[in-house]
């Protein structure tokens, strides 16, 4: 660097901070007045060598005197790492800054560094992994044609800034613990999967391309790939479409047989669906039933259900799975090994979900939030195929609406017909009727739901059904304002489920926010759900629960809805609580060692788990039967005071925040 | 800030972020006073806020003059060239001197205002109301007749202003009989006047008791385009001489308080002539070029301070800086306007983003391609704000700026 560049920079850098002083000592209201000169200078230090460590030196400085106050950047918890792409690649200047100034202070949080409140070092450094994924391209490749003409030299600093980024963390690291990171969130087989694919489709670029040099790293990948682009041998190369219809066409029954086992094996492997596969599906689902069975790699039971309802499975496949749809084979799979179809409504539902004729309002979100490739109803019935088929693979997107989340995934787990009625009316009708107390309430006339804005980002199920179940949800709440204590007890049942308890315990003083009742609350929920101490009883109906979910620090973030499943042995004899969360990603570290597992520790796909011990100490509400109240259990002084000391050391610590709002946190 | 109720309650007329951000950061209680599209801002932010739409003094304007006072406000501050008679006329009510709503119609006339302070000894250049085509082709034959011009000379040019508006809105030169036929009706009645070859200059005046508290001479490098803070040693060299003038204006006009922004040339031989006076804070940000050299200044508390009737003498002497002296450089701005007809982006040329200068700018992406060409001296597309030690220097990038392209 030559002294005149430090000169420069120098200089750039006592204006910027005097732009920081400035803005940080104007009101609230001014403050907006202040920020251009901040970005402005910004930018400037950015294109100078350097410039990406001096900003990151001040990014706890930045967002202190209120540099994101007032947009999205403000909450960095909630924001997306998809979405930094367009905003790094914005024709705006400010956009690019501030998500630059953003992506920095995300490094000081991972480095240790910038201690935020929001904010863990892990969830920064998961943020930033992600964030480099989504941008791996940019990373390695100079700016593109149509990058230098929308942004001309600002096109430099994203690339600054995601090398400084890239140095942070360790060049080596970013694209295996990317493949770790892909792994992990696909071990939970959630439905929506086109973040995974986009940086699966990144990774394959970088693979492809010459002139990045990945040092080794990335070999993990090959098997993400292939799941996508190159499952079988007679697609290895990704062909495209049209290449390989001409090449099924011409295929013997034993090169079918085999392209047949390799597509059921790259899905059942990754939870993902290659085009291809949709292709070769329709290509013979005419002709041989062994051979769809073999491609949707069915055991005895899906087998079983195939045969019994093939006419209605061939419907499904014909309207359902397309080139753009493939994940519907993976649903249907799932759904025939289930063994749902049995239930007597289901079949005939599902011959009115194919039916069914969508409300404009209906096709014209489809459409918005998938395209128009493929047709509104076709879109809509994947979504049912893969909500009946994974139950567990709902997730809340970046929304507050939790519970509604949490009512889908479990019809579709204990009440699948109940399910796809909810999915008729909301489609059909745009309303749904739910009952409350005896009074009816329409998701027409109540407004105002948890969530302000109406979600997007979420499974074609979700995304029209969830809208009705918010205000519905938000409505129970509403008419329960002036009761005392939390409104959980009476909204839960009446919106969940006959099956959830009518009991109902809480451990949080509403009106304080204090704990109260700890020991007698634990008893009880050992007496309920602990085998030990229930009679070895089963859970037998999933229960709504809430949870204080804390971040890596043990420190309070929010309440949060989840799901009881089941508790059992693990493999190690230690007694777990498996559980559904409705957020779109269950391994997540809750600090003072409780870490929650979603794999390796007896977990059927989608199910988070803890040692009954630290799952209690984060529980704060839970059903039961009344009528099926025991005695409290007999539970060990010292296993008591182990759940306590956990309750003690996180949430329990300080005073606690009011408990009295809904459950409306997307948690973290 | 903690407010002090001992001390004055002022009404700002008009809506300045800068302003509003300056008194909420100053010990003096405030109340805004705007049309009511500031009213949603104003409640979210918990601003104290009266709406007020400052159309032309009519029946009403006693209104707004008796709720101020049932307040309790003290003094109202004109943040705008419109809401200068409404500051008049509220403050004669609320200072009980009914004089002061006929110094602010002085001050929104321009053609009474030169008047005025003709009678009050100041020079002034030749002047004259048009009220039709006719007239500004006349005046301009005259001008330059009395220049001794001959037939074929380039004429030299006079300028055209709208009576009531502040700066440069409505202001054009007219050289040819041509020109003259550009001029839309609606903009008579108009102020001409002769040009005069010279320096043209700005000043600041924050006025206490009839004495001048702070006295800031504004250097223009092009009229309309730029200006910088604290002036060239070679314009401060006439400080004295600048400094007498302002005070044959304050008592012209009879001015006992408040902040003037006068607009004077000052020809080859040393003589001042005066141009305009307005009763306000001055465009082009001159404020915040200000509170940039000026460490702890702040020019629009400054002027809340020299408004309030309750501010001692000592409070007020305390306050100001001592000009150019205590300043720690030249800051100024440049008004950016397009200089081709289709623009598709904003791209900082690359002489001005890496000059040790150029400090920050409040230009935004085009909206439309086509740039309607300019007639008047119109409305800059955003200003560009320049700091450095050496007043030579900073005029020679100003000047520089009339040759870039921002726009491409």
């Amino acid at each position: 660097m030559s002294s005149e560049n430090n000169g420069l920079l120098d200089n750039l850098l006592s204006r910027f901070d005097d732009a920081i002083a400035k803005l940080d000592s104007a009101p609230t209201f001014a403050k907006v007045s202040k920020v251009g000169r901040v970005l402005d200078t910004a930018r400037r230090i950015l294109m100078q060598e350097g410039g990406c460590t001096a900003v990151a030196s001040r990014a706890a400085q930045l967002e202190k005197a209120g540099v994101f106050v007032g947009s999205d950047w403000e909450t960095p918890a909630f924001l997306i790492p998809a979405l930094t792409r367009y905003s790094l690649q914005s024709p705006v200047a400010e956009t690019v800054i501030i998500e630059a100034l953003s992506e920095l202070r995300f490094l000081g949080v991972a480095n240790g560094s910038y201690v935020h409140e929001h904010l863990s070092a892990e969830q920064a450094r998961h943020f930033l992994s992600q964030v480099l994924a989504t941008n791996l391209a940019m990373l390695f490749t100079p700016p593109s044609e149509a990058e230098r003409e929308t942004q001309g030299k600002l096109s430099q600093i994203p690339r600054a800034v995601l090398r400084h980024l890239a140095e942070g963390i360790g060049y080596e690291h970013i694209i295996d613990q990317l493949i770790d990171e892909i792994w992990r969130i696909l071990n939970q087989r959630p439905i929506q999967v086109e973040s995974a694919k986009q940086m699966i489709t990144q990774i394959a670029i970088c693979q492809a391309d010459p002139n990045i040099e990945l040092a080794g790293s990335g070999q993990g990948a090959d098997r993400l790939i292939s799941s996508l682009y190159g499952p079988t041998r007679a697609c290895r190369e990704d062909p495209g479409i049209s290449v390989y219809e001409q090449r099924v066409e011409a295929m013997d029954d034993s090169a079918r047989l085999s392209e047949a086992s390799g597509f059921a094996r790259a899905m059942h492997d990754t939870g993902l669906v290659s085009a291809y596969h949709a292709v070769f599906l329709r290509a013979v689902f005419e002709d041989d039933d062994q051979l769809m069975m073999e491609a949707l790699g069915l055991t005895s039971t899906g087998r079983d259900s195939y045969l019994c309802y093939r006419t209605l499975v061939k419907a499904l496949i014909d309207e359902a799975v397309h080139p753009q749809t493939p994940q519907a084979i993976y649903g249907l799979a799932l759904m025939l090994e289930r063994g749902v179809l049995y239930h007597p409504s289901v079949a005939p539902a599902l011959w009115r979900q194919l039916a069914l004729i969508l409300s404009p309002f209906s096709r014209e979100r489809l459409a918005m939030a998938f395209g128009e490739a493929v047709s509104p109803r076709s879109l809509l019935l994947e979504g049912v195929l893969c909500m009946l088929g994974q139950p567990l693979g709902v997730g809340q997107g970046n929304n507050p609406t939790c519970q509604s989340a949490r009512a889908l995934s479990m019809w579709a787990y204990n009440d699948p017909d109940y399910l796809m009625q909810m999915v008729a009316w909301a489609a059909r009708d745009d309303e749904i009727i739910m009952h409350f107390e005896g009074q009816p309430i329409s998701s027409r006339e109540s407004t105002g739901g948890v969530a302000e804005t109406m979600p997007m980002d979420l499974d074609a199920v979700s995304l029209l059904v969830v809208p009705h179940l918010d205000r519905i949800y938000a409505e129970m709440g509403r008419r329960c304002i002036g009761r005392e204590g939390d409104p959980h007890r009476w909204v839960n049942p009446e919106f969940h489920g006959w099956w959830s308890g009518r009991g109902f315990r809480i451990n949080v003083d509403v009106a304080t926010g204090a704990l109260m009742e700890e020991e007698e609350f634990l008893r009880h929920f050992y007496a309920a759900y602990h085998p030990y101490y229930n009679g070895n009883q089963p859970m037998i109906h999933p229960q709504p629960a809430g949870i204080a979910v804390t971040d890596s620090a043990a420190r309070f973030i929010g309440w949060h809805a989840i799901t009881l499943l089941r508790v059992a042995l693990d493999t190690d004899d230690v007694m777990r609580v498996y559980f559904y969360n409705p957020n779109n990603d269950s391994g997540q570290d809750w600090g003072d060692g409780v870490v929650v597992s979603t794999a390796g520790k007896g977990e059927r796909y989608g199910e988070a788990s803890l040692p009954f011990v630290q799952f209690a100490s984060r529980l704060y509400i839970f059903h039961f039967d009344p009528l099926e109240r025991g005695e409290l259990a007999r539970v060990t002084e010292d296993e008591l005071q182990e759940v306590i000391g956990y309750l003690h050391r996180s949430w329990g610590k300080d005073r606690l925040p009011a408990a009295g709002a809904l459950q409306a946190d997307s948690g973290v | 800030m903690k407010k002090d109720p001992e001390k004055g309650y002022i009404a700002l007329l008009g809506w300045s972020l800068s302003a509003v951000e300056a008194a909420e950061k100053f010990d003096r209680r405030y109340v805004v006073v705007a049309p009511d599209w500031a009213e949603e801002y104003c409640n979210t932010h918990n601003i104290p806020y009266i709406p007020w739409n400052f159309e032309r003094l009519n029946d009403r304007s006693m209104e707004i003059a008796e709720t101020l006072k049932d307040k309790g406000v003290d003094v109202a501050i004109p943040l705008f060239e419109e809401t200068v008679e409404w500051a008049g006329a509220i403050n004669s009510v609320l200072l009980n001197n009914p004089r002061l709503l006929g110094q602010s119609m002085l001050m929104r006339d321009k053609s009474l205002m030169k008047r005025r302070a003709q009678l009050g000894g100041i020079r002034v250049g030749i002047f004259e109301e048009a009220h039709d085509h006719e007239d500004v082709i006349r005046f301009l034959k005259r001008v330059n007749q009395t220049l001794l011009k001959l037939e074929g000379d380039l004429n030299d040019p006079i300028h055209l202003k709208a009576f009531d508006k502040a700066g440069c809105l409505g202001h054009r030169v007219i050289r040819t009989p041509d020109d003259v036929d550009g001029i839309p009706a609606e903009e008579f009645p108009a102020l001409m006047e002769s040009h005069l070859d010279g320096w043209e200059f700005a000043v600041e005046a924050w006025i206490h008791n009839g004495k001048i508290q702070f006295l800031n001479i504004s250097e223009y490098v092009t009229l309309g385009y730029s200006v910088f803070v604290p002036a060239s040693p070679e314009l401060e060299s006439y400080r004295a001489q600048i400094t007498q003038e302002i005070e044959k204006l304050i008592k012209a006009f009879d001015i006992e308080f408040g902040v003037i922004h006068p607009e004077y040339f000052v020809t080859s031989d040393g003589t001042m002539y005066f141009g305009e006076v307005a009763y306000r804070p001055p465009g082009f940000k001159v404020f915040e070029l200000l509170e940039r050299v000026y460490d702890g200044f702040n020019a629009y508390q400054a002027s809340m301070l020299v408004f309030d009737p309750k501010a001692t003498d000592e409070e007020v002497a305390a306050y100001f800086p001592k000009p150019v002296e205590d300043a720690k450089a030249h800051a100024g701005c440049f008004g950016v306007y397009p200089r081709r007809r289709v623009v598709s982006k904003l791209e900082i040329p690359e002489e001005t983003e890496n000059h040790p200068y150029f400090e920050s700018h409040e230009l935004t992406t085009p909206m439309e391609e086509i740039v309607t060409k300019r007639t008047a001296f119109g409305t800059h597309w955003g200003l560009v704000y320049f700091v450095g030690e050496d007043s030579d220097e900073m005029k020679r990038l100003l000047k520089r700026q009339e040759e870039l392209d921002y726009y491409i």
